[in-house]
């Protein structure tokens, strides 16, 4: 139905990404937590708004912009996200000495452009929210700007993405040249009717994928992902772990569900995200074995997901693809927080030996940074257990079992380095004594709201199930 | 008339340049002009498919494109005076803070 009600959540986060700019100049800096509950405020706000319109299939402008259940889905994810994330930042900002004003109105201006990501199906749409994702992005990772290691990351997120777009809008003039539009569904449509132009469509397509493909942040694309997730401020590396990679997949299920269904020219395609793929799962977990900062195991691990999620995409396991997304967000964010939580004025705890003695000291941090790790490995019953195991099964049904038991063993590989950091907090005698602040009402409340949702997904995931279903069934076809 | 594919084979020249330079190049705003290269081959190639197909909205996009690149730019030169600050340099081998 097209109406403009279809823009309202769009409409809402801009508007409270210019209140929270507008505001900060007349708010005290000892103050600045107002900001983030206005912020949150009108996140909570935009996400009743996204639950009434859920199918009711509202679009707008010739619908180039649309919220259908699975734009709507997928919308809650990251906003969710956002919603944590901020939670982490209040007293995170103030003690790291990242407090500017922008942090907050950055964060949603990002939010947005996910948004407008997840909720086309143009190219050039797509395009354009994922530049306001991503400007917000480089600015986020650098706003540490007293820390060198912060401009380091902003100017490597800055090149590495800033190439990865000139590749993406490249490959979409190659589309645009051989199909005449930039629709999604009309490329996919002329892939089924045309061959004569084909290979100039194919190498455009195949520009896109790898123009995505540094934004999920799978191998060889990888480069830049240990470095910014290392420098970024960490609530702003768990808000890049998550939200992006979403919003990235969103697109590429929009893309490669209708793609699947054109058997013509398919072949190469299959091929090359199939590489993508194993490449991502052994790299990823192979190269976190040697390192010793929590936040580039962490890096390194989304990685590895990024290639289970491929998986899902080749086996065209709609359905799983978008309840493992959900169980990472619940996952990742936890494990985020856990880090976030042991610092102090000024500093970070990052390193592995850090660790020693966590989990006799601080108890409950401990205890759920170990349940979101067994989660991430797919221990049983944890969300991330049901999550892998959906996805292999889904892959096997495909008979894609040749990938499945590369991913079965890249998964042993990771439960390594998962465990080890538990080790380290449960069986290692401390050498130096680490202090926190340990105030931070907001933080335990994302934790335990993070351990609630792994276990839910977990032990109970029908409902979550049948909504992702209702989710994906939406999604357009010829 | 110049043949239409001359100007698509110029655009691919282009775009190439630009991923060489973008690798060869130690200087950031080199690389950075290098990503610039690529979007406006990209530029070149949807006004000349815009013109074979006598549309305009390939022409559309390249005004979407240059506001982007211009936004683009924007935070991007921030950046790297915000580097060439810190660290009085602004060659892309000085900046090994983090690796592996």
């Amino acid at each position: 139905m097209n109406s403009f009600l279809a823009l309202f959540p769009l409409l809402i986060i801009v508007f409270a990404a210019l209140l929270v700019l507008i505001l900060e100049v007349f708010i005290k800096k000892e103050n600045r937590n107002y900001l983030a509950y206005v912020s949150l405020f009108f996140l909570i706000i935009c996400g009743i708004i996204c639950g009434k319109f859920w199918d009711k299939d509202y679009s707008y402008f010739d619908g180039y912009l649309f919220l259908d259940n699975f734009s709507i889905f997928l919308s809650f994810i990251i906003i969710i996200t956002t919603f944590f994330v901020i939670l982490l930042s209040m007293k995170y900002i103030f003690l790291q000495d990242v407090n500017y004003g922008e942090f907050y109105s950055l964060l949603l201006f990002a939010l947005s452009g996910m948004m407008i990501m997840v909720s086309s199906g143009d190219f050039l749409v797509i395009f354009l929210g994922l530049e306001v994702l991503s400007i917000s992005s480089y600015a986020l990772a650098g706003l540490r700007i007293k820390d060198e290691k912060s401009s380091e990351a902003a100017i490597k997120y800055f090149l590495l993405g800033s190439f990865a777009s000139a590749f993406f809008i490249y490959g979409l003039a190659l589309l645009y040249g051989a199909s005449h539009s930039t629709e999604i569904l009309s490329i996919i449509d002329y892939f089924k009717s045309e061959t004569s132009l084909s290979l100039m469509a194919l190498i455009g397509l195949g520009l896109v994928i790898i123009g995505f493909g540094f934004k999920i942040a799978v191998v060889p694309f990888h480069m830049w992902t240990p470095d910014v997730y290392e420098g970024a401020p960490t609530p702003i590396t768990a808000f890049f772990s998550v939200g992006p990679k979403a919003a990235g997949f969103a697109v590429l299920l929009r893309i490669f569900y209708p793609y699947w269904k054109v058997a013509l020219n398919s072949q190469a395609i299959f091929w090359l995200l199939c590489i993508i793929s194993v490449l991502t799962m052994v790299v990823g977990n192979f190269v976190a074995l040697r390192q010793t900062n929590v936040k580039r195991i962490l890096a390194y691990s989304s990685i590895a997901h990024a290639g289970y999620l491929l998986i899902a995409i080749l086996a065209q396991d709609n359905t799983s693809l978008v309840f493992y997304l959900t169980v990472y967000l619940f996952m990742n964010i936890g494990a985020f927080a856990a880090v976030i939580a042991l610092g102090k004025k000024d500093r970070e705890y990052l390193e592995l030996e850090d660790y020693a003695g966590v989990g006799f000291k601080y108890p409950w941090i401990g205890a759920t940074f170990a349940v979101f790790l067994f989660s991430l490995a797919g221990f049983p019953p944890t969300g991330g257990f049901l999550a892998k195991f959906y996805v292999f099964v889904g892959a096997v049904r495909q008979g894609l079992v040749p990938l499945v038991i590369i991913g079965v063993l890249a998964s042993l590989v990771s439960v390594f380095y998962y465990l080890r950091i538990i080790v380290y907090m449960y069986m290692r005698e401390p050498s130096t004594e680490i202090e926190i602040y340990i105030e931070n009402p907001a933080l335990f409340l994302v934790l335990f709201l993070c351990l609630y949702g792994v276990l839910q997904l977990g032990l109970f995931p029908g409902n979550i199930l049948i909504l992702v279903q209702q989710a994906v069934s939406s999604l357009p076809l010829f | 008339m110049i043949p239409l594919s001359y100007f698509l084979i110029l655009s691919i020249i282009l775009f190439v340049l630009g991923t060489i330079a973008f690798f060869i190049k130690k200087d950031l705003i080199t690389m950075f002009m290098a990503v610039e290269i690529m979007l406006n081959a990209a530029n070149l190639a949807f006004i000349t498919f815009a013109r074979s197909a006598n549309s305009l909205d390939g022409q559309v996009i390249v005004f979407f494109i240059i506001t982007v690149a211009a936004a683009e730019a924007v935070v991007g030169l921030a950046i790297i005076l915000l580097i060439f600050r810190q660290k009085k340099t602004i060659k892309s081998e000085d900046l090994t803070l983090m690796k592996g």
